[in-house]
């Protein structure tokens, strides 16, 4: 389910993608502080997006370290603060139960990666659900939605995307200010509505194969896991429609600096990355990893 | 009040041209067909009022502490209601309520009144719809305003609708006014996406099957 929102980082000067890079160094060291190395493994991009959604928007304290992914030059990094905590125990959540999701998916054997990694993120899992008792009963509880909805083979794609969206827009709930609340709620739900789709649609192929519920496929009846060029154009429509849901949101609030990353990862990332989906060219990457995996095995 | 030169983005010494644009470029941004039906349309409202106050200001302040040019200056003179919805005539009380209900974000009451609403009518479609599309539902709120029209294809509210939902998101703002879309983003997505793995280890997350 992650990976999907990236900044157009080759098309943002330099600036802004060093910028974005010391969130991210800033939430992977955020992770190593409060859990142990052993949670950093799950750092990704889309929690970086979230820790810059939650973050203050103000000057920050930077450091400069050397760590185990660039064991020479010291690399810059946002200090830890509060939000950053946030996104990081609301990360190690959303990651804990992604993990165990995958346990519930799979037989003995292939579900063994899970199965460990969710042991190794078990102790951090605990101190995050303890410190975010909200949240993690939110995440348990739309999962689990998400899980009987998989199981009816729900033909509502937006009753679908709906469990998903919710429970990252209930990341927004711990915030204070009860607009930055309202804007950053409609932007996540609408964020989560678009990954969702997009994952679905990244799925496509794979699920017409393996017969696994696929909401897309359902809701525009593609057997064989191809679009039509009508179907292909709907979806597009609604996929954008959230995209402007999530602008009109993000236009509403001062993220300060970082106001041209997310507009640029908004209004150009969020297109790039779902026309690559549309085309079928966004998991050629992993595709052909898989394949070369096969071919050894 | 804030400083207006602040709320619009330009410098104090900025020609009154640059001034125009910007305000022109906000006025887009925050224009009530950018916000259609949008839960947060009030705040959109709210920053509309403080921009078009500003750029008044400053034309006031520039043209000598004119009298004359107060009002005239915003060249969109958008006011307040036009950011207001569901305002037509219902055929009943009862749906009348409804909109009420949408109007006023209360979607669980709207929501409640609808399913003891046994005539399904063009009118309940439209509304259910406009629930389904303030909770975020855009999928099934295009289909019930395609039943809506359907139903009764003379109705330019329903038409109104179905034509935001099918072109709507096309003439959306974006910066510098390029189209904004999917299907629209041109150039080689493949370069662009090239260009994303560049953080670290590529931050993928591996896991995710």
């Amino acid at each position: 389910m992650f990976g999907y929102v990236l900044p157009p980082l080759g098309e943002l000067p330099q600036e802004e993608a060093e910028r974005f890079r010391r969130a991210y160094c800033g939430l992977c060291h955020t992770l190593g502080r409060r859990y142990g190395p052993a949670a950093r493994f799950i750092l990704n991009y889309d929690f970086t997006f979230l820790a810059i959604l939650l973050s203050e928007g103000g000057p920050r304290a930077v450091d400069s370290r050397r760590c185990f992914a660039s064991p020479l030059k010291k690399r810059e990094f946002l200090e830890p603060d509060s939000a950053m905590e946030l996104a990081a125990d609301e990360s190690v959540i959303l990651a804990y139960w992604q993990l165990r999701d995958g346990v519930a998916d799979h037989d003995w054997l292939h579900g063994l990666k899970y199965r460990s990694l969710s042991a190794v993120l078990e102790p951090a899992y605990r101190k995050a659900a303890a410190a975010r008792h909200g949240f993690d009963r939110r995440t348990r509880e739309q999962l689990a939605l998400l899980g009987a909805l998989e199981l009816e083979k729900c033909p509502s794609m937006d009753r679908a995307a709906d469990a998903f969206a919710a429970l990252l827009g209930a990341a927004a709930e711990e915030l204070e200010d009860p607009v930055r609340r309202r804007v950053l709620g409609q932007l996540l739900y609408h964020l989560g509505r678009w990954v969702y789709l997009v994952d679905a649609a990244d799925d496509l192929k794979k699920d017409a194969e393996s017969g696994n519920y696929n909401p897309v496929a359902l809701r525009f009846g593609l057997e064989d896991g191809a679009w039509t060029a009508e179907s292909r154009h709907e979806f597009a429509q609604t996929l954008d429609h959230s995209i402007h849901m999530c602008a009109t949101a993000f236009e509403l609030w001062d993220f300060g600096e970082w106001q041209p990353l997310l507009e640029r990862t908004l209004y150009t990332g969020l297109f790039h990355v779902g026309k690559a989906v549309l085309d079928g060219t966004f998991r050629r990457r992993r595709h052909a990893w898989d394949e070369r995996k096969k071919d050894k095995d | 009040m804030n400083d207006p030169y602040q709320i619009l983005g330009v410098s104090e010494n900025a020609s009154d041209e640059e001034i125009k644009k910007a305000y022109r470029e906000l006025a887009r941004k925050y224009h009530p067909d950018n916000y259609h039906d949008n839960p947060l349309a009030d705040l959109a409202q709210e920053k509309m009022k403080e921009i078009n106050a500003a750029y008044e200001q400053i034309t006031k302040e520039r043209s000598g502490g004119g009298h004359q040019q107060a009002g005239t200056g915003g060249a969109y003179g958008y006011g307040g209601t036009s950011y207001r919805q569901y305002g037509g005539q219902s055929t009943s009380s009862v749906l009348q309520q409804v909109r009420v209900a949408i109007s006023s974000g209360d979607l669980t009451r709207a929501e409640a009144l609808l399913a003891n609403y046994s005539d399904h009518n063009a009118e309940w479609n439209f509304l259910r719809g406009a629930v389904c599309y303030r909770r975020g539902w855009m999928d099934e709120a295009k289909r019930y305003y395609q039943t809506a029209c359907q139903m009764d294809p003379g109705n330019a509210e329903y038409r109104q609708a179905l034509d935001f939902m099918e072109n709507g998101s096309q003439t959306a703002y974006r910066p510098g006014g390029s189209p904004f879309g999917t299907e629209m983003c041109g150039g080689n997505p493949c370069l662009a996406l090239c260009c994303l793995y560049t953080l670290c280890n590529g931050g993928g997350y591996w896991l995710c099957c």
